[in-house]
């Protein structure tokens, strides 16, 4: 417990420095901005703006502090176009449309905002409270792995993203494969030996991870904008003067509850991150709602609240393996991920014990990042609003030009913008193949440590494969592994034999 | 099919990809049990099976993209090929007024708008990139030229 307060001590003493706090609320501004843009969701919306971000040259505390800024005001953003759009920008936000739309159209459309802003709000800091009690605790026992329990940790996590996320499992894992194969261009860290860099002197570094994000979620997003173009604007329908009431909240307070623990839960288990989370919960508060479930659908204020908050305590709960062990939940903490190792720092257990005032500095820049989207969203909704309006032929170009701009200011190599328009037609392709992108950043991320620690676990057991199998954490990662895998196929098989209605999943970008 | 094909392309990069990790990669000397060829070895046999039960289980018919749109994609492609190769050349400026006017124009926006449009995010994009966030942008040839010569 004193560490823990001691922690927070350091971390609201980077968080609140009036240069750091200004960051986060320029960053929840400008996320939001960028995630209300239409059909353009939070984890492409980061990936276009981590470039630039990055090439500010903040110090990693407070460049850091501007991403988790961004990452917030990109998934609050996501809620607007979702509510007044009807498209949802993630695959998070498809249940959001489900009760929000419906709102917005009976002429609810500002009780609906209001009523997400505020379940977004209890279901992200509930998120980081429990992450600020179990974070530490997870990062002291995670001191104790081995190389070979990290190599179980890894398979563990790829498992259960090949079993959660997506609906072809062959594809999730592959989409992972590739992004591990993506990891592996470069010089070898260990024998300093090439590897595919085809003596192209652009590749002997490997790929930068800013042109993989950029490309494969902000080109392969901007491909699709043009291919799905529409002329003219969408109909986005008019925000209201209606504010959330005392009698919704009081009748969602226990669905909140419930999505925040379920939620948080769901996040923390690598690999899926809000878009299992905010499904599991609508289904649940909709079996729990008994008699009434049948509103659910038609703009029910539960059915608003319930992904609303475990999308945001998932994102939360995504935090704490990203943080603790170095493996991310999700593709946007993957993002996060990447953009920590930008600055040389490695997350993982003595991420909390060496580099505490990054660690807790995060932490502490989520409670006021929360607090900050609150008191920005409130007021300023109208005005995120109105980016909805914003004509597809001008917002393509737009995109593009902002990628390019992020991508050239990194090194000012012309190549990578190639290299970035080549990767956005890969990743345009994959999506048309029902690809998830997410396994293959995730892939790509863990590509490198992955590797490293296979490899040391050999060289500590002399080329023993067994040392995989001695350790009692190693093996019971494994036995999760299969379970994760199992069990869905198991349900389905059931369901099927019942037939109840089929267990639907969505495709995962978040 | 569209599956199958995309597949099949995968199929014969992962096996050129395997090639080179079978044959072609080698440390001159390692003291570790793995040595760099390991891994993508590793990988690449699982990525053909997972490729082989693709190929045989494919779940996607066609890629249900008409002619005009496969058009507009590779007009597209191409138009962002060509900003690429001009964005050193002739700098910032110059190929962001070209690409944002005739992007915006292609996309149906009218003459007079995506002129406009081109000129805003060229100069206007500059002016907030370059000069009030100080993000290294490239001038162009012919702009700093053109600086030299006022600065003269």
């Amino acid at each position: 417990m004193d560490t823990i307060l001691t922690g927070l001590g350091t971390g609201f003493a980077v968080a609140l420095d009036p240069f750091n706090l200004m960051l986060v609320l320029a960053g929840a501004f400008f996320g939001t901005l960028i995630g209300a843009l239409p059909g353009l969701g939070p984890i492409n919306g980061v990936a276009i703006l981590l470039p630039i971000a990055y090439s500010m040259g903040f110090e990693p505390a407070s460049a850091l502090i501007l991403l988790a800024g961004i990452y917030y005001g990109a998934e609050y953003g996501g809620r607007i176009s979702s509510i007044l759009l009807n498209v949802p920008g993630d695959a998070g936000a498809v249940m959001t449309t489900l009760d929000g739309y419906p709102m917005a159209r009976n002429g609810q459309a500002g009780r609906a905002l209001s009523l997400s802003a505020i379940s977004s709000f209890i279901g992200g800091t509930f998120a980081v409270i429990l992450m600020t009690l179990f974070g530490p605790m997870l990062a002291t026992f995670a001191v104790t792995f081995s190389p070979a329990d990290y190599v179980a940790l890894m398979v563990f996590a790829f498992a259960s993203l090949a079993s959660l996320v997506g609906k072809n499992p062959t594809k999730t894992l592959l989409g992972a494969l590739i992004g591990l194969m993506l990891a592996t261009i470069g010089i070898d860290a260990n024998t300093g030996v090439p590897r595919y860099t085809f003596g192209i002197p652009d590749f002997l570094a490997g790929i930068d991870f800013l042109i993989v994000i950029v490309g494969l979620f902000g080109m392969a997003e901007l491909f699709t904008l043009v291919e799905k173009q529409v002329s003219g604007k969408l109909d986005s329908l008019p925000v209201d003067n209606s504010f959330v009431k005392m009698a919704d909240l009081a009748k969602s307070k226990w669905t909140i509850v419930r999505c925040s623990f379920l939620g948080f839960f769901i996040g923390v288990l690598p690999g899926t991150g809000a878009s299992v989370a905010s499904a599991v919960a609508y289904g649940t508060e909709k079996r729990l709602a008994g008699a009434e479930g049948h509103l659910f659908g038609t703009g029910d204020v539960r059915g608003l609240a319930a992904p609303e908050t475990a999308n945001n305590a998932a994102a939360g709960g995504a935090m704490v393996p990203m943080l603790t062990l170095g493996i991310p939940g999700s593709g946007t903490t993957a993002i996060i991920l990447g953009a920590l190792l930008m600055f040389n720092i490695q997350p993982g257990p003595l991420l909390f014990t060496q580099q505490p005032e990054i660690a807790w500095g995060l932490i502490a820049s989520m409670y006021v990042g929360n607090v900050a989207l609150l008191l920005i969203n409130l007021p300023l909704v109208g005005l995120f609003a109105r980016m909805l309006t914003i004509p597809q032929h001008y917002l393509t170009p737009m995109i593009a030009i902002l990628a390019f701009v992020g991508i050239y200011t990194i090194v000012g190599n012309p190549f990578d913008l190639l290299l970035v328009t080549g990767l956005g037609v890969f990743g345009w392709f994959l999506r048309k193949m029902e690809f998830s992108l997410a396994p293959v950043i995730l892939g790509f991320v863990l590509g490198g440590l992955f590797e490293n620690n296979l490899r040391r676990a050999l060289s500590i057991s002399g080329g023993d494969w067994m040392i995989l199998l001695e350790d009692y954490k190693s093996v019971t990662l494994y036995v999760l592994a299969v379970l994760v895998v199992a069990i869905p196929v198991y349900l389905q098989r059931r369901a099927r034999r019942m037939e109840g209605d089929p267990v639907s999943r969505e495709d995962a970008n978040d | 099919m569209a599956d199958r094909i995309f597949a099949g392309v995968l199929f014969l990069a992962t096996v050129a990809y395997a090639i080179i990790a079978f044959v072609s990669i080698s440390a001159p000397f390692q003291y570790d049990p793995l040595g760099p060829e390991s891994w993508p070895q590793i990988l690449s046999v699982i990525a053909l099976l997972c490729l082989i039960h693709i190929l045989w289980k494919p779940d996607v018919e066609g890629l249900e993209v008409n002619r005009a749109t496969a058009f507009r994609l590779l007009f597209m492609v191409a138009l962002m090929i060509v900003y690429a190769e001009l964005y050193e050349p002739v700098g910032f400026i110059i190929s962001t007024i070209l690409f944002g006017a005739l992007t915006a124009r292609m996309l149906g926006a009218t003459l007079k708008h995506s002129a406009i449009f081109g000129l805003a995010a060229g100069i206007g994009g500059y002016l907030l990139c370059a000069i009030l966030l100080d993000l290294n942008l490239p001038e162009g040839e012919l702009v700093e030229a053109l600086l030299e010569m006022g600065g003269t």
